[in-house]
């Protein structure tokens, strides 16, 4: 199902129609994370990709459709050199054959105690105070300079422009 | 470690003082903050390795060294923004706030030891970079190249993490010397998973630091940004980069050598080989610095292909002296192609240069030698750089590397000679150029240095 959508986005021309397909495909991600054994992590995906960032994505392309421009649904091709369409084919099947045949030739480990253990929460939030403090709080400075630069990048100084 | 913590604060600091009136404080305050943070990276010198935050950090002189390398390349582009006072746009404390933090992203993949630290690292110095590249707004060129750059390396970030992730499933650790551990253990018997892991951890940070496969970005982007800027993304971004490669290929995966030096020694010799070649083609000087940087990346990975005891002395004395070199470089660079400039459009071409040492000897004199240290020509910082590298080489026998890094070097004097002649040999009408006092103490510190490594490198080999 998540495959399917994920296809889907690529396919599809209408906007909306991609959108409601990533709906599809996030609630499917946080269902693999269910079964993975990561059950913190599958809430974060549904509350924040899905409740969130979702629905915001969907506000953005019904507020800034207007009426005289339908173009959602017309073609939206980006022109490329011809040329190169049968390299870059070539390269990133093989790219994908390469990492397909490493993840099947391999057997993935489980860590053996996470699976025993009922909640991941409590000692992923200990971890995160003790072990993982350090990068925890420089993310803080990573969202600051993303911060400032949106906030810089986006200020129109010069009205008259 | 306290590098690290000293300028996430004083960043912030910074950002406060850009509430004041006066933007005058600006300057010599971030200046102050950069010696400060200095000062603090040198207490934990000669402790030996030292582990910080869980195992987070390591702390070790080289990494300390590095870090003093960055720190003095960011005071010297510091001290040339002259604090922004002749552009009327620009956001001094913003642009100084961002390069603080961008340092403390350099500190961390200079010292990681677990890879959750390189990653927050490079996304902290990469988003800095996306920011400086576009913050010239009115220039559309500044905007493309960010928008290039942001997309490339938004891409080259989810690679790198999709490699952290494959070295997790195989290893079970984000712990470099956990990951060494696993290495030397399995020997050659690790799952292929681990080598996937590898190679696209390996092509995000080369995509960082512009190796040849990944360099697409690089000459717009350090065309399209302002100078000043270009001249802090091709030096600190480099000197970090390089240690981060190194600290990975040399910590944790020394074991499995026979794997990965073959596609790195593939990935050197394009560097080399594009880097010099299509440099030659270059009519704007900047462009040529761009691709330049491409081909100093070349033969700094020669020195992480070879990997002998030799290596992490060359990439330090190497990227010292890339770093000074390409800082003067950019610095006369600025001076001249606003001199030259015509209706708000730069100059940036070598025939800007033309006539420069008659009028301006200092600025022809500092050309000069930064354009021979690039080159490698001997009684410069350049020279030993090359020099060391080599050796290095020599040590693990890869000769026909060196035979392919000697004839680049060979064309890389024809493109570097360029310059030298537009300023001392060429007629131009090129008038006196007024140099602020301090961005001329700059310039004369970074000539003077180039020159003192030149003759006698020993210095700095015995300070490690």
């Amino acid at each position: 199902m998540c495959i399917g959508s994920a296809l889907f986005i690529l396919l599809t021309r209408n906007l909306m129609y991609a959108a409601f397909a990533l709906f599809v495909a996030l609630l499917g991600v946080a269902a693999l994370y269910v079964l993975a054994g990561a059950d913190f992590l599958a809430v974060t995906q549904l509350m924040i990709y899905v409740g969130g960032i979702l629905v915001l994505l969907i506000f953005g392309i019904m507020l800034t459709q207007t009426p005289e421009r339908q173009e959602a649904t017309a073609s939206n091709r980006v022109e490329v050199l011809s040329g190169r369409r049968f390299w870059g084919f070539l390269a990133s099947v093989a790219v994908f054959c390469l990492l397909l045949f490493t993840l099947l030739g391999s057997r993935f480990r489980l860590g053996g105690d996470t699976l025993t253990s009922r909640s991941t929460l409590r000692t992923l939030g200990v971890e995160l105070m003790t072990s993982h403090l350090l990068p925890f709080e420089i993310a803080g400075v990573l969202l600051l300079v993303a911060l400032i630069g949106a906030a810089y990048l986006a200020l129109n100084r010069n009205p008259s422009a | 470690m306290y590098p690290i913590v000293l300028l996430s604060v004083l960043g912030i600091v910074v950002l406060f003082l850009g509430f004041m009136k006066s933007k005058s404080v600006l300057l010599p305050a971030t200046l102050l903050f950069l010696v400060l943070a200095l000062a603090s990276n040198f207490i934990d010198w000669n402790q030996g390795k030292v582990l910080y935050f869980y195992e987070m950090l390591a702390v070790n002189n080289l990494t300390l060294a590095f870090n003093a390398i960055v720190l003095v390349s960011a005071f010297m582009i510091v001290a040339m923004t002259r604090g922004f006072q002749d552009q009327e746009e620009a956001q001094p404390a913003e642009y100084y706030g961002i390069m603080l933090f961008s340092l403390v992203g350099a500190f961390m993949i200079i010292g990681y030891e677990h890879l959750i630290m390189l990653f927050v690292g490079i996304e902290i110095l990469s988003v800095s970079m996306y920011i400086l590249t576009g913050s010239d707004k009115s220039n559309l060129r500044s905007n493309e190249a960010a928008l290039k750059y942001f997309l490339m390396g938004a891409f080259a970030t989810g690679i790198m993490l999709f490699g952290i992730a494959l070295l997790y499933g195989a290893t079970g650790s984000f712990n470099l010397t956990d990951i060494q551990s696993y290495v030397s253990i399995q020997g050659r018997g690790v799952s292929y998973i681990l080598y996937a892991g590898l190679l696209l951890l390996l092509i995000g940070m080369l995509f960082k630091v512009s190796a040849a496969p990944f360099h697409f970005w690089t000459p717009d982007v350090y065309d399209g940004a302002p100078t000043i800027f270009t001249t802090f993304m091709s030096t600190i971004v480099k000197t970090a980069g390089f240690a981060a490669i190194f600290r990975l290929l040399s910590h944790s995966f020394t074991p499995i050598y026979s794997f990965w030096w073959i596609t790195l020694a593939a990935i050197t010799v394009l560097t080399l080989l594009v880097g010099n070649i299509i440099a030659v083609y270059q009519n704007s000087f900047k462009r040529m610095l761009a691709y330049s940087s491409i081909s100093h990346a070349g033969y700094l990975l020669i020195a992480v292909t070879s990997l002998s005891p030799q290596t992490e002395n060359a990439i330090l004395f190497y990227s010292l002296a890339y770093s000074i070199a390409t800082i003067s470089a950019f610095g006369v660079l600025m001076l001249v192609s606003k001199k030259k400039a015509l209706e708000g459009q730069v100059d940036e071409s070598y025939a800007a240069f033309n006539g420069l040492a008659a009028q301006n000897p200092l600025l022809a004199f500092v050309l000069a030698v930064s354009m021979l240290s690039l080159a490698g020509i001997p009684l410069t910082a350049g020279f030993w750089g090359k020099f060391f590298v080599f050796g290095s080489a020599v040590e693990r026998g890869l000769v026909w590397m060196l035979v392919v890094a000697v004839l680049m070097s060979a064309v890389g004097i024809y493109y570097y000679f360029r310059a030298i002649i537009a300023a001392y040999l060429k007629e131009g009408d090129i008038g006196k150029i007024r140099i602020a006092p301090f961005y001329r103490i700059i310039l004369v510190v970074a000539t003077a240095m180039t020159i003192l490594f030149g003759l006698a490198p020993g210095i700095f080999e015995k300070l490690l």
